[in-house]
Order: structure tokens, then sequence, then C-alpha cells
């Protein structure tokens, strides 16, 4: 079996496939809906944190800033003692812990004390501390947030800066200038209050924006001055410090400045601290302005979709490892008594019928192909007992038949191929049956100097011809003892085979009795082909009187005819499967075909004439069956005074044979006196042909070629026969090349030329196993 | 039937005779062939197959003269045949098989071809 292309490994491999794609499929689907689900919730959960520290931030720094108003809202309308700004100073610092610091700066003009008047009010420490900012080494008339502030005529948040008058930090102030007005209506700067926010705690309010291990929140002034950011040593330098890069530095300008107009702006640019890309997403803050926002990484922030997404990939895979495992435990049970059937049917193809098949179970597609095996198993058993008995039964009849055949072949005088010879005269018969037994039958007798002969044909053929054949043929027998007269002797047999033949067979038949001495011929004829007489070199059906055929009807007559034959006459008296014999075309042999063979055979002894007409029928026929039974019986008066020649010899190979073969052949030729020169020429024929034989024929080394000659004063024919490989020399000899040099020629091929040159007629056939040549020499040339 | 040979040379003109007398058939081809090449070794420039006593003739035998006279000519020699029969004439004929060699009707012609050979060989 092809593992690599069987159904399993198939199925495994395409139901895998098709599992795997699936898996992949709805991973893919899964991993991009799960993208978009988790990017959504990063960016609302990030907004969220952004809202709620930005709100908390500017809750406090409004709170900071509101109440910085107040007190200077209070101061500018009410008239306080310097202790009582001092107190209501402290008051305000200790209610509001949001305020690191602050300070009530009385304008120059309007205190008594020379350096002036600015009480300042800190927390350090968790204690609330005191300092007078007036004087020489702090002198706040000189500071910033005093100056800023008068020079704006309104609030304002001072750009960060370090206090080392109280806290002695990083710290932003926002400064209220308050003006009062005089009797006049003139507007004059009263003092400036303040409220200081340590840098420190905004930075730590902002960290809280922390989203991710490396995101972080930045605050900047509005001068561009980093308030807060990932490292607090960045605190108080200017932004444009921290990039090298132009494209970034340019960025981020656009970036701060949009967000000084209050626009909220989002931009990808390279992380800051570390490697990747990072989002800045930069606001400000409504109270102050100030820029604020936040910058993480996004791969941080997806790095648990890559997560989720090595994950899913993970049991994918095992998923897909498990179907592939289901599916090859499926396959495989399924597709098990598939491949043991395949085994069982090859061994059923190869004729054990005892083989195995799988068990079927359940009632799926295969479990019936199992049960159909089965059954046709035990069909094909039952069907080849059958034919077992129907062969032995066969063969059984044949045996009966061949049996029968040789019975009725023995009914007939010599077993069916009877030669007769007398002096005067010569008769030759042969049935052939068209099946194993027929109806066709020849009877001869010699009583003193009268033959009896008959020829029959039974209706029909084969066991039930047969059957009344035999039943005719022993009346005949009876018959032939006594008959003298055909018509008498045919009425006799007429009736006793019209008694008790209910079935209505029926045989034609020629009864004739022949004086041997007068060569009076009487016959009768019951509906039989009228016999063909050879007389003078011409042939002719005789004319004959007939009776109606035996066994039909009883007191019949039957007409008798008398021929008067002559020296050299020769009858051919044949039943109709002669003349009816029929070839592949359904063209019948007829009476013409017939007697021309006769004719041609005329002067052949009348057993190789015999022989020859049944090879004629033969090779008429072909590959179809013979139609019907066959038979001829030949009668040959001899000539006048002229007794045919007639010799036989077995020759040994060895030393010496073709002088053994020539002189044997000038003996036996001898008494017709051949000239020498014809003498020379069939010896020098014979010889060719037995040493082409001797040397090329395969024989035994003790085999022997035949030989036998036959002569009359017309011509001479010697037949060779040998047991030798079957080689027709006439055709398949390669006849060699006249004129070549000799040393080329093929094996016997001169000798050929030989033959067919110094002989009338040649012939070949393959019969009993041997190779039969004949060559006739005529001693009369006939005129062309 | 027997195959007697003779052989009669002469010296002088190198011409060797071989009167066959009999049959040349397959019993008698393989003698025949041995004396022929006995004959051959000789070297003689003519070798004649005088016939007239030769009665029959087979293919067997043909093929034995046929060789001789290829290999005579092969040699550079002559090989004739003499006084052939009408019937033994008949089968040279049939075979139309006729080796590179003289053939001479009678003794006289053979005598004439002898003369004119020992005049070529005088001039």
């Amino acid at each position: 079996m092809n593992r690599g292309r069987s159904i399993t490994t198939r199925l495994i491999a395409l139901l895998t496939l098709c599992a795997a794609v699936i898996i992949g499929v709805g991973m893919l689907v899964d991993f991009h809906l799960s993208r978009k689900a988790l990017l959504a919730s990063l960016q609302r959960e990030s907004d969220e944190t952004i809202r709620s520290v930005i709100v908390d931030m500017e809750q406090w720094l409004e709170g900071v800033k509101s109440s910085t108003l107040l007190l200077a809202r209070v101061i500018q309308q009410r008239e306080y003692s310097e202790s009582g700004l001092e107190q209501i100073l402290r008051d305000s610092v200790e209610v509001n812990p949001d305020i690191l610091g602050a300070a009530i700066a009385l304008a120059p003009d309007q205190t008594s004390t020379e350096l002036g008047f600015a009480p300042y009010y800190f927390r350090k420490g968790g204690q609330l501390h005191y300092n007078s900012l007036a004087g020489s080494e702090h002198n706040y008339q000189q500071q910033a947030w005093f100056l800023d502030a008068v020079s704006a005529g309104g609030p304002l948040w001072v750009e960060p800066y370090y206090d080392a008058a109280g806290a002695e930090v990083l710290m932003t102030t926002y400064a209220v200038p308050v003006y009062r007005e005089d009797p006049a209506g003139r507007r004059f700067l009263y003092a400036v209050v303040t409220a200081d926010v340590a840098l420190a705690e905004l930075h730590d309010n902002l960290q809280r924006l922390g989203l991710g291990r490396s995101g972080f929140g930045i605050l900047l002034s509005r001068s561009g001055v980093i308030l807060s950011g990932r490292n607090p040593a960045n605190i108080m330098r200017h932004y444009s410090d921290k990039f090298s890069s132009e494209q970034d530095l340019a960025t981020w300008q656009g970036m701060f400045d949009a967000a000084l107009q209050g626009q909220v702006v989002s931009q990808q640019l390279s992380c800051i601290d570390g490697p990747g890309q990072c989002v800045m997403r930069l606001g400000s803050l409504q109270s102050t302005g100030w820029p604020v926002g936040v910058m993480y990484s996004e791969d941080e922030m997806t790095a648990p979709l890559r997560k989720f997404q090595l994950k899913t990939g993970l049991i994918g895979f095992f998923t897909l490892l498990l179907m592939a495992a289901a599916v090859i435990i499926v396959t495989r049970r399924l597709t098990r008594p598939l491949s043991a059937l395949a085994l069982a049917s090859d061994r059923i193809a190869q004729g054990d019928l005892e083989a195995p098949l799988p068990v079927a179970s359940g009632n799926d597609e295969v479990a019936r192909l199992i049960q159909s095996f089965a059954a046709m198993k035990r069909d094909l058993k039952s069907y080849i007992a059958d034919l077992e008995a129907a062969t032995a039964r066969r063969s059984r009849l044949e045996g009966e038949l061949s049996a029968a055949r040789d019975i009725q072949m023995a009914m007939l005088p010599p077993g069916g191929d009877a030669v007769m010879p007398d002096e005067n005269c010569q008769l030759w018969a042969r049935v052939l049956p068209a099946r194993s037994v027929g109806g066709d039958l020849y009877y001869y007798q010699r009583r003193g100097r009268v033959l009896f002969i008959a020829v029959g044909d039974v209706s029909d053929k084969g066991v039930p011809a047969a059957l009344f054949m035999a039943r005719a043929i022993s009346l005949i027998q009876q018959l032939a003892v006594t008959a003298d007269n055909p018509g008498v002797a045919m009425a006799t047999l007429n009736d006793a085979l019209a008694s008790g033949n209910d079935n209505c067979m029926f045989v034609t038949l020629f009864l004739g009795v022949l004086n041997l001495d007068s060569l009076e011929l009487q016959y009768g004829s019951a509906g039989h082909t009228a016999p063909s007489l050879l007389r003078g070199g011409a042939i002719n059906s005789l004319v004959q009187a007939q009776g109606p055929a035996m066994g039909l009807a009883s007191k019949l007559s039957f007409p008798v005819n008398s021929l008067q034959l002559q020296p050299g006459d020769r009858l051919a008296v044949f039943t109709d499967g002669v003349d009816e014999a029929f070839n592949q075309e359904v063209e019948m042999f007829g009476l013409g075909r017939c007697n021309e063979t006769l004719l041609a055979s005329r002067t052949l002894p009348p057993a190789i004439a015999g022989a020859d007409l049944f090879e004629r029928l033969a090779t008429f026929a072909g590959s179809r069956p013979q139609s019907d039974d066959i038979g001829l019986v030949l009668l040959d008066i001899a000539g006048n005074g002229e007794t045919p020649l007639k010799a036989g010899g077995e020759f040994s190979r060895g030393p010496g044979l073709t002088s053994r073969v020539e002189k044997w052949l000038h003996e036996e030729l001898a008494p017709l006196a051949l000239p020498d020169e014809v003498l020379g020429e069939l010896s020098l024929v014979v010889e060719e042909i037995v040493s082409n034989v001797d040397k090329y024929a395969g024989l035994h080394k003790d085999a022997s070629i035949a030989l036998s000659a036959q002569a009359n004063k017309r011509e001479v024919e010697i037949e060779i026969r040998d047991a030798g490989l079957a080689f027709n020399p006439l055709e398949e000899a390669q006849r060699a090349n006249l004129g070549a040099p000799i040393e080329n020629a093929e094996i016997g091929g001169m000798g050929v030329h030989l033959i067919t040159a110094l002989t009338d007629r040649q012939s070949y056939r393959r019969g009993d196993g041997c190779n039969i040549l004949r060559i006739t020499k005529l001693l009369i040339k006939q005129p062309d | 039937m027997e195959l007697t040979t003779t052989v009669t040379v002469d010296e002088e003109n190198s011409v060797a005779r071989v009167a066959l007398k009999g049959a040349l058939n397959t019993d008698t081809a393989p003698g025949f062939e041995k004396r022929m090449q006995e004959v051959m070794k000789g070297g003689h420039q003519l070798t004649v197959l005088d016939m007239k006593d030769l009665d029959y003739i087979s293919s067997a035998g043909l093929r034995v003269i046929f060789k001789a006279a290829k290999e005579a000519n092969a040699a550079g020699l002559r090989m004739a045949a003499a006084n052939r029969k009408p019937h033994i004439d008949k089968v040279f004929e049939i075979l139309k098989a006729l080796p590179d060699m003289a053939v001479f009707a009678n003794e006289q012609e053979l005598d004439d071809y002898l003369d004119a050979m020992q005049e070529a060989a005088r001039e």
C-alpha cells in the first residue's frame, strides 16, 4: 500500500489544514477585535486619569488663588494695624494647608518702617514659621513677584524660583496687587498679597499621572520652564535644553505654542528616556495657563495586548495540535476496516476465499461495504463449487461421449478409416462426425466375387443420429450377408427401420452390389446424394433413379440402378456433409468444388485422394465448426492389366542414408523401366529432400525417415514422411538466391530449386506429428 | 552409388585433371571435398574436373565444386569443368550458379584451351 497516498494520510492532512485555517482566521478576527477594544479602553483610561489629575490640580490651585484673592479683598477694604495684618496672614496660612507660605507686602509708601513692611508665614518641617521679608538681605521690593505683580497691575502666577528667604524650596507664587482709592478717588497701590505653592507638591500631584512604567506627567511654566517631569533633576530647566534633535525640538515647540493657546494636542515622538515611540498629549491648566501633559510609551501601553496575542497564539497552537491528534485517531479508526478490507480482497483475488474479513460493526458505509464483500465471498464460493461440479459433470459426459465415439467408430469397418485392397479394385472409406458421435455410416463386405457397399447419412447429428445409425448399421450388417438385389435389401431395411421409429428419424442410403468379375454395379439410392464417377480424366455425377429416405414409412420400394464400371474408373460415394460444408462466409462447398477436387486427385491412390478431399474441406471451413458429419467412400477399379505400383520403406539415419534411399528407389521403380534421365532426376530430388530432413529436421539419431512410392504409367508419386520439427520446405525455406555466391545460400536453399524444377507437383502437409512432403513427376507430359 | 576420383597431374603445364566417375551426392561429397583440397594444395594453374563418367550430382556435390572454384580464384588459379552430361548440365542450369570457371563441352575444347594457355606462357 502506498502510505503517502492513502485515504488516511490525505484525510489527516486535509482536516488538519482545514482546522488550522479555521482556528487561524478565528484568532485573527478575535485578535483584531480585542486589540481595538483594548486600545479604546486604554485611551479612555488615560483620558480619565489625565482629566482627574488636572481637575484635582485645578481645584487645588483655584483654592490657593481664591483664598489669596479673599485675603487681598479683606485688606483692601479694611484698615488693619501692622500686627493685625500679621495676625490675619498667620490665620490665613494656618487654615489653608494647600498654601506653603503667604506674605503681605505693603507698598513702600504705606508704612512708616524704613525698609517697608512684609510679614511672611511659611511651612517648614510641619511647623509654621515667620520671617520678615523687609530687610536689606531679601528686600521684597526688589523681588520678581513684587515687581511683576505691580507692573502687571493684577493677579498673576510668578515664574517659579528658589525661595531663599523662607522655606528654601522651589516654588511659584500667586501674587495679587491690592489697590485702594484716596478720598480724591485716586487709585494707589497699597500692598501685594502672595501665596506660595511648592513645586515639589505640584510635582507629586502631577506624577499621579503615571501611565505604565515609563509614563509620566509634565508641567511647564508659561515661559517653558519644566515644573514637573519624570526626572526631578530637570525641574527649573527650560524644555529646549532637553532636546538634541532639531526635529523633536520643532515638534515640541509647536505643541507648546498650541497648548499655550488652550488647545489639546497629541503627537508621536521618540521617547525621551528610553527606546521606542512615545505619545505626548499636551493641554493647559485653566487657572494658570501652564502647559500640562502626559507622555507614555505606546509599546508599554500595548504590552498587555501583545501578551494577549501571545496567549491566543499559544492556545491556538495547542488547540491545533489536539485537533490534529483527534483527526488522526478518528481517521485511523474509520479507515482501519478499509485497510483490512483491501488486504482481504487482495487475498480473495489470489484465490484465498477463506481470507477473514474485518468485523463490520454498526451500519455505516464501511460496514455495508464489508457486508457486501462477505456476500460476494459467499456467492463466489458457491459459484466456484457449482462450477467445479458442472466441470466434473461435463468431463464425465465428455468421457462418455468419447467412449461412445470409440464404440461408434468400431461399428464401421476398421474404425472409420478403411482400405480394402483387391486385385480388381481398391476401396477406401472414412467418416468424420461433426460432433463426438454422428450419423454418417458406411459398410462393405466381400462375399466371394461380390462386394457389398453401403453409405448412409442419418438425419440430424450428434447422439440421436448416432443411436439411429447404430441401429441402421446393425441391420445393414445382417442384410449384407444375403443381399443380392439392392432393391429388395433396401425395402427390407426400410421396413425394419420404420418399425418403432416414433421419432421419425430417417436415413438416406446408397446401397450397391458390385460383381468383381463383370464389374457391374447394381445400386439403389434412398434419397442419397448421387455418387460421382471419374472416368477417362472426367468426372460426372451419376444420374440415378432414387427412392425415398428410409425409416419414415414401411412397405416402400426402391428402384435399382445398374452401372457398368470399367478398368481405371473411380467411384466416389459421399454424404451431404461434403457438398454442404460451409465456410466462414456461409458459402457452401458445393458439388462443383467436390468434383473438382476429386478430379485433381484422380491419379493419386484413393487413400491420398480421399485424405486430400477431407483436407480441402477443413481448409474451406476455416475456423467455422464442421456443420455436418462427413462420409466418403472411394472405389477404384484397377486399370487394364495395369497394377498400380506401391512401395514403402523406412530408412534409419546414419551412414550411407542417401545411397540406401537411392538403391531402394531404383529397385522399386525398376518395373516401370523409366528412362535414366527421369530416374536420375527422381533420385536427385529424393536425395535432396532426404539429406535436408536428415540434417535439419532435428530428428533423434535413432529415428527414421519413411518413404513411399506409388506409380503407374502416367506418373510417379513419392511421399517423404518424418517426425521432425514442423517445417514446410516449399514455403518456409529461404531459397538460395540463384547466381549469388553459393556459400551465402540458406540451408537447403539450393535443394528446393532442384525439387521444384525437377518435379511437376509438390505438396506439403503436417499430420500425425509428421512432415509429409509429396512430390509427383509426370511420366507422360501433358500438353499445356 | 560410389564415386571414383582419378587425379592425373601434368606438371609441365601445371594442370591437374580430376576425373569423376559415379555419383557425387550427399554421401560421397565429403570424401570428394577432401580429395579436392589435396589436389588444390598442388597449386596447379588449372584444375580440370572431367565429368565424362559422372552420372549424378546433387546440391551437396555442387557445393563442393563451387567452394573449390572460389578458393582457386582467390589463389589466382583457374578451375574448369569438362564433358558434362546433359542431365548434369541441367542441374547446373537450374541452380544458375555457375562459378567463375571455364566449361568445356568435350576433349577437343579442353585441348585447344590448354594449347592456348601454353602459347600464352611461352610468349
